[in-house]
């Protein structure tokens, strides 16, 4: 089954001019530097890991990309808008950016006082200008993508990890974006609810969603990523194939990285 | 006995009717006050400085004065600047300022409550500042909020018996009124006492039932 | 405002100062029998109580100060007005402290005190040693502010004839015909006095918690 067919005829026509282009992004929090001068571009369809020890900035960065974290040099482009470090995007900037992006986090932040069908309704109806009845509609369909029909009615905390994360997913893919950003979509869940979030993220890979994927999930990483990205210290250390990345990395600090988890 | 109950009974109209007007000026008190609170607890973290500022002093000095001193002002302050009002809308403006400034406080702690995770959710989703507030941050700061607002309305009730001062016919004024013409002071404060004890009592009791339960829940 | 209306006004600070200490005094102390009853293993000791906790709070002080001044006003006792004050506001503060202690107690009662008893220390030492210095640092936030609080409420007994802040205020405004300076100096004398207990508790707290580790 595919969960996003349209964007297969996307994928296969190849992008003249990338999705999304990252210029010299730079990030500090007071003195401390967390990301500097990452340059990043992304053809439609690719999905793209970014693996690295904790605190290298890999969250940061996806936060930087949709102007959670606001970059302090820089810029993003998305389509053809772009934003620079420094001018405070306008409100139809930000919209645009939000709007082509979805977002999904470790720790789900799905809304709790809403049922599962109000939370992926609820963007549709305030953003898109969707009425009631067509946004729900259209959740019906997601949920049932992720496996969650019948789960529409109750309030997220009557759903295990794993199905709140398929719910944030579909949350996320209500506003038909044109990527899809996870930090860590599996670290907060046993291994065995992991793979049921790993399984639809790799169908959305499949029928061609543009994704970028933190994850210290190394064979998700390496089997179901176009390209890995390993980052430390706040700089892209190496990157390339996820085939040539992961079993023969150049530099000595990727080498390292990858000795240290390779057990898992 | 039987004398007591007389002279109980004899006055208990009045007295209800005293009980009415203070059910009714905390009630407008509080339903005035309340959304000032949340207006005040939005202003305070609000990024414009004069606005904060102005909102700090609201809350501080609210919260600071005396409730007695503020109807006061209210009532015989006022009509110095050359506005005169009865003493139910004085009583209502001081009150509602009070609440404001008292409630502020516990929905500020409420929206503390709401985690991080959820501005940046519902940021991420696209919603505007606003649509985040109403959908997403509010209903659960709150619902955070709900037990400290109800206890402090029973409270407000209690507050309500300042406005003595100001002649409001509410409960207290009724039983001194008719305690200075009838010289029997004790037992009507005694059913004074009772009635905002059969209102405070039980109303308490609730909130700390609610208190445990919605504590159990988080 | 001429400097006579704001000596008057002044004047009425001691008698605040005075009422909010003597207040604070009787329920600090009543506060802790009345605790200990409330945290009791009997019953009966439990439901008295909680029966008088829930009474002196649930009826507010203005009826109280009434009832005490004007109503036990029989020809036997006779209080004068800061007596009765005094009274009333002592009683209504006993219940709020003993509220304060027992969430005092219970925030580090369980384990310290296991811990102490592990330890075989003798109860008078649990308490003086381990307990006490505890109880005071965990309860003198939540005092504190009560003590704002009752600083606030003793305006009330301006409605029986004390002379303080409020009294005066009114006793000033009568005479003048002015409100809005008047009681606007007023507000911000109160405000002026609650600042020193804020910073002295917000020092103690400090101080307290180098000295006590938690
Ligand atoms: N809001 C912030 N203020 C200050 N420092 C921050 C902030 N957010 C992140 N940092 C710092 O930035 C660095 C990178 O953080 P980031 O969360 O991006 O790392 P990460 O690669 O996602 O790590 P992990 O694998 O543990 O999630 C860390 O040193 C962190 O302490
Ligand atoms: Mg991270």
């Amino acid at each position: 089954m595919s969960l996003n067919s349209s964007s297969i005829t996307q994928a296969d026509v190849a992008p003249k001019q990338p999705l999304l282009r990252l210029d010299a992004v730079g990030k500090t929090f007071g003195t401390h530097v967390v990301l500097e001068d990452i340059d990043l571009s992304l053809a439609a369809g690719e999905v793209v890991a970014i693996i690295g020890p904790s605190g290298s900035g890999k969250s940061t960065l996806l936060r930087c990309i949709n102007q959670l974290e606001p970059p302090t040099t820089g810029r993003v482009t998305i389509g053809d808008t772009t934003i620079e470090a420094g001018h405070t995007p306008t409100r139809r900037e930000l919209m645009v950016l939000r709007r082509s992006i979805g977002m999904v986090f470790q720790s789900f932040n799905l809304f709790p006082h809403l049922t599962v069908l109000r939370n992926v309704s609820l963007a549709q109806e305030r953003v898109m200008g969707r009425t009631r009845e067509q946004a729900d509609a259209v959740s019906m369909q997601l949920l049932a993508r992720v496996g969650l029909a019948d789960k529409a009615q109750q309030f997220p905390s009557r759903c295990s990890g794993g199905q709140q994360q398929r719910i944030a997913i579909a949350r996320a893919l209500a506003l038909d974006p044109q990527i899809m950003l996870f930090d860590e979509p599996t670290s907060a869940l046993d291994p065995e609810l992991g793979l049921e979030v790993l399984s639809v993220m790799r169908e959305l890979a499949e029928g061609g969603m543009t994704m970028i994927v933190v994850t210290h999930e190394m064979r998700f990483a390496e089997n179901v990523s176009d390209r890995v990205i390993i980052m430390a210290d706040g700089r892209i250390v190496e990157q390339g194939p996820s085939g040539t990345v992961m079993r023969n990395p150049q530099t000595e600090r990727a080498q390292r990285f990858l000795h240290a988890v390779k057990d898992r | 006995m039987n004398d007591l109950v007389d002279f109980w009974l004899e006055h208990l109209p009045a007295m209800l009717d005293g009980l009415m007007v203070s059910v009714q000026v905390t009630g407008v008190s509080l339903a005035i006050g309340v959304p000032l609170g949340l207006l005040l607890a939005l202003a305070v973290q609000s990024r414009s400085k004069p606005m904060r500022g102005i909102a700090i002093v609201v809350v501080e000095v609210g919260r600071g004065a005396p409730a007695l001193i503020l109807l006061q002002f209210t009532y015989f302050g006022l009509p110095n600047a050359g506005l005169s009002l009865d003493s139910f809308s004085s009583a209502v403006i001081a009150l509602a300022w009070c609440t404001g400034a008292y409630t502020s406080e516990i929905i500020r702690a409420g929206l503390e409550a709401v985690p991080h995770g959820q501005k940046e959710a519902a940021e991420a989703i696209g919603l505007n500042h606003l649509d985040a507030l109403r959908y997403v941050i509010l209903p659960q700061a709150l619902r955070v909020s709900v037990p400290a607002l109800l206890g402090f309305s029973i409270l407000m009730l209690q507050a309500s018996s300042l406005c003595f001062a100001i002649a409001l016919p509410e409960l207290v004024s009724q039983a001194y009124l008719i305690g200075s013409t009838t010289f029997r002071y004790m037992p009507i404060l005694v059913l004074a006492g009772l009635l905002y004890a059969a209102i405070c009592i039980p109303a308490t009791i609730a909130v700390s039932a609610l208190e445990r339960k919605l504590g159990a829940h988080a | 405002m001429t400097q006579d209306m704001l000596l008057t006004m002044v004047s009425g600070v001691p008698w605040t100062i005075a009422l909010t200490a003597v207040a604070l005094l009787i329920g600090v102390v009543l506060g802790i029998p009345l605790c200990a009853m409330r945290m009791s293993k009997l019953v009966v000791l439990r439901m008295v109580a909680n029966t008088l906790i829930l009474t002196l709070r649930a009826i507010p002080p203005i009826v109280w100060l009434f009832f005490i001044f004007f109503g036990l006003d029989t020809g036997y006792v006779s209080l004068n007005p800061f007596q009765a004050a005094a009274i009333g506001l002592g009683l209504i503060t006993a219940a709020n402290m003993a509220e304060i202690y027992r969430g005092a107690m219970s925030a580090i009662h369980s384990g310290q005190s296991e811990a102490s008893m592990a330890l075989g220390l003798s109860t008078y030492h649990r308490f003086f040693d381990v307990l006490g210095p505890q109880l005071f640092r965990v309860a003198l936030p939540s005092a504190a502010s009560y003590a704002i609080g009752l600083l606030k409420d003793s305006a009330i007994a301006s409605t029986i004839g004390v002379h303080e802040i409020a009294f005066e205020a009114s006793h000033v405004s009568q005479r003048t015909f002015r409100g809005l300076d008047v009681y606007a100096v007023a507000g911000l004398l109160y405000i002026l006095l609650s600042l020193p207990i804020a910073w002295a508790s917000r020092w103690a707290d400090l101080h307290l918690r180098a000295r006590v580790a938690r």
